[in-house]
């Protein structure tokens, strides 16, 4: 039994090359927000090609759902914009003549809380709204005079009404450290034009959106682009839309040579983080814990360019309520330009920050209604058929269950003291698009597929899908690379939904006399009341968390984390547990210490060291999970679902010990300090 | 130097990693190149039997001395245990960590065959995985000291 991966000959975005090939470097702003007022690159070496702003004049601005971001900054708005970009031929040469090109900036003022940036009054990002881009699948709302680029708002019921019927309500604020993706391959792509036409391959989850938004870019047809998206070595959402890949295309339309871009590890910090939040919850209960309204407030800090911030933004304010039944509702939800570096998609997408909130919340309003918070929220809990805040109708609903397990994995009945436990309720990518052609080549199927490998296994997992269906032997499955010369059109490979959404296109072309199928999920949100459909398909959760507490130091040890995720079919045994461990282990570094850290909007943590990952020293003694299975039942996307609850159950158990933290991530200088204010 | 038991020569320049030389001249891409600092282990190989990370040695260094890559943990084109251990227990997912964990945990069961959790934990702390939340690299370091 082999493996390329354990020998070493797996090859990734990292080790591509083509003949000829020059090697690039970005030169970066250092001021978080400043005018460009002269780059010159005169003692740059002749070898090297330099792109400066007057290269990419006629290039078009981008950004997947706001078109905000040009491929050099005239006007750098976060610390490490790209300013200007050199190609060498060799990566020490590129990085030698970095320093060589000198730049003249005139600073201006700049913001970095999505609080104060969305106060009228704040220095503003970006003047005017832009066109929305090619992957803004709701209508946006930008606010006109201020900086924030969409707002998206629920309208339930009447919470005004709702909290005058309370008797005990809880109103807190709750913040969200960044936190980076840190996938072990940094960004790295090549690009090369062959006459008007590009080619690029790259580590890409978003191959089909790279197409298009490059193709606006560069002002082409998104058939004179192809894109082959090579095996990442990791993502998690950090590897999206576009990134490094229209400089690198840039420099290839300069230099007339292929050009390889391979980001520096400090770099990734520059490029994309996960949103910092502040999130509000005002929940009102009656004495016997019956929730009569919920109020939810998010500013979501997508940074310099909005990137896909304002579905994240929206994402954090639908699942905001969570599996409740709430008779009142109201959510507004802000997504806020500020001068960091962007924030984009990240594993969990916008709901750990607002799952962190709500289900802290809860357990504060149990405290104060004398209620087991496991009560509480049973008493509250949404069942089969019961209709969500947005309208939509909730089926195969198994949040019981899964708070249940999870509860009593950790012995809840036996007493909980430093125990806590959360529920999560996440939405997938609605509305969205797969399609999937099956070629035969001799005995082999080839599957013609544009979803991507970045280690979540969605290759093995269609590919036994395929054998399954086609009833033959998996060796028999190809799964080629995708490259969209040759594959039928795909959303992306995000929001958990490959697994369920490609395997139905691939029972469809199973079907099909000429081996195609193709599937569509409708739906969408009004942005201005929050009535559609949120999410065809809920991924439904929950953690449970046993803590103690180190009195002197106020570090936090978490002794037995465990989660129950509802599995329905499992397609793929082994990435099921895989992606279950790596989203709880996620999970456990956004609780306790993962956390993007600025002065004046310079990141000060950018390497491996100073910005902690968990290792395997953080790995707790009891590491446990069940995935309740369903034969027959929906495939339930798994690659984020355990990571949202982790967070609040860890929090919630710190609260038993009379420790109450509002802010991620619970460090010890943040938890030392809620424990001099015991309650 | 030798590298993999082969006598193995390269022009270098004065700053250059080991890491870099391996990748850009020496044709052996499989150890990883991810943080260039010696912080996630991802290129981690032996040198004289010593663990490093590939990234923190000068290629000149190097110069003389004896090199055990990924490419080379097996022997006569077959899995080392510990390769095998890691497929038979799902070890990977990405697998941009594994060819540095694979010759840490090969390096570890040397020293030590039988090691106790805390063993692992405290040998294997330098080898960061974002991908798989680690238990299943636990149980592929059990299979392969089993066998060892």
């Amino acid at each position: 039994m082999s493996d390329p991966r354990a020998t070493g000959s797996a090859r990734y975005a990292e080790d591509f090359e083509l003949p000829g090939m020059l090697h690039a470097r970005i030169v970066r702003s250092l001021f978080p927000h400043a005018r460009v007022v002269r780059v010159d690159a005169s003692a740059v070496p002749e070898s090297c090609i330099v792109l400066t702003p007057d290269d990419v004049r006629d290039l078009s601005p981008y950004g997947c759902q706001i078109e905000d971001q040009n491929v050099l900054a005239e006007r750098a708005r976060h610390v490490g914009d790209p300013v200007a970009a050199v190609a060498a031929p060799t990566p020490e040469q590129a990085e030698e003549a970095v320093p060589l090109v000198e730049i003249d900036y005139e600073q201006l003022p700049a913001v970095f809380d999505a609080v104060e940036a969305a106060q009228p009054g704040a220095p503003l990002l970006h003047e005017t709204a832009a066109a929305g881009g090619a992957a803004a699948y709701f209508a946006m709302r930008p606010q006109p005079g201020t900086n924030i680029c969409h707002r998206f708002r629920i309208r339930h019921g009447d919470v005004d009404a709702g909290f005058a019927e309370a008797d005990a309500i809880v109103e807190r604020m709750y913040r969200i450290a960044g936190a980076q993706h840190a996938h072990m391959e940094p960004h790295a792509c090549v690009a090369h034009w062959d006459g008007n036409r590009l080619e690029l391959w790259t580590g890409t989850q978003t191959p089909f959106s790279m197409r298009d938004d490059l193709a606006t870019i560069f002002g082409i047809p998104p058939e004179a682009i192809r894109i082959v998206s090579l095996p990442m070595g990791g993502s998690f959402g950090a590897k999206t839309f576009v990134r490094t890949e229209a400089i690198a295309a840039a420099l290839a339309r300069k230099a007339q040579r292929p050009v390889k871009l391979v980001l520096p590890r400090s770099e990734e910090w520059q490029t994309l983080n996960r949103h910092p939040a502040t999130v509000t919850v005002k929940l009102g209960a009656r004495a016997d814990g019956t929730l009569v309204a919920s109020q939810t407030t998010c500013y979501a800090d997508t940074g310099a360019y909005a990137d896909c911030g304002p579905g994240v933004a929206q994402k954090m304010g639908f699942a905001a309520p969570g599996p409740y039944r709430i008779p009142n509702v109201r959510v507004d939800a802000y997504c806020v330009y500020t001068n960091l570096a962007p924030n984009g998609a990240f594993r969990g997408y916008g709901q750990m920050q607002s799952t962190w909130a709500r289900e802290r919340a809860l357990d504060t309003l149990a405290e104060q209604l004398g209620l087991d918070p496991v009560e509480l929220r049973l008493r509250n809990i949404v069942r089969d058929g019961d209709v969500y805040c947005t309208g939509e109708t909730l089926h195969d609903v198994r949040f019981a269950e899964c708070l249940e397990a999870a509860a009593a994995a950790v012995r809840w009945s036996e007493g909980r003291r430093g125990k806590g436990i959360a529920l999560v309720m996440k939405g997938m990518q609605t509305p969205s698009r797969a399609a999937i052609a099956i070629e035969r080549d001799g005995d082999d199927y080839v599957l013609r597929c544009a979803t991507t490998e970045m280690g979540q296994g969605a290759k093995r997992a269609l590919s036994l899908e395929a054998a399954r269906l086609l009833g033959v032997d998996v060796a028999r499955i190809r799964f080629p690379d995708p490259d969209t010369s040759l594959v039928p059109y795909d959303t992306r490979t995000t929001s958990s939904r490959s697994t369920y959404m490609m395997s139905r296109a691939l029972a469809e072309a199973v079907r099909d006399p000429r081996g195609y199928g193709e599937i569509r999920n409708e739906g969408g949100l009004d942005p201005d009341t929050g009535q559609g459909i949120a999410s065809t398909h809920w991924h439904q959760g929950a953690a449970a968390a046993d803590v103690e507490v180190d009195e002197e130091t106020g570090k936090v040890t978490v002794t037995h984390l465990h989660t129950t995720t509802y599995a329905g079919r499992v397609v793929n045994r082994l990435g099921a547990e895989l992606q279950t461990e790596g989203s709880m282990i996620m999970g456990l570094g956004t609780a306790l210490f993962e956390e993007v850290a600025f002065e004046d909007g310079q990141v000060i943590n950018a390497n491996l060291s100073d910005y902690a990952t968990p290792s395997f020293a953080d790995v707790p003694t009891r590491f446990t999970y069940e995935l309740i299975e369903e034969d027959g039942a929906d495939v339930h996307g798994l690659g984020e679902t355990a990571l949202p609850p982790v967070p609040p159950a860890v929090g919630n158990a710190v609260a038993s010990l009379g420790i109450e933290v509002d802010e991620l991530p619970l460090k010890p200088e943040t938890v030392l300090a809620a424990m001099k204010v015991r309650v | 130097m030798t590298i993999n038991g082969v006598p193995r020569e390269a022009d270098v320049w004065p700053g250059e990693s080991l890491l870099f030389a391996l990748r850009e001249r020496l044709g052996l891409p499989g150890s990883k190149n991810a943080c260039e600092q010696g912080e996630c282990g991802s290129c981690s190989i032996l040198m004289d039997g010593t663990l490093v990370c590939a990234c923190l040695v000068l290629a000149a260094q190097a110069d003389g001395h004896d090199l055990v890559t990924v490419e080379g943990l097996g022997e006569n084109g077959s899995l080392h245990p510990v390769q095998e251990a890691f497929v038979e227990a799902g070890a990977v997912q990405c697998g941009f960590c594994t060819p540095g964990l694979v010759v840490a945990v090969a390096d570890l069961l040397r020293r030590d065959p039988t090691p106790s959790d805390d063993a692992i934990r405290e040998a294997l702390s330098g080898n960061l995985c974002r991908c798989t939340g680690y238990a299943k690299i636990f149980d592929a370091v059990r299979i392969a000291a089993t066998r060892a």
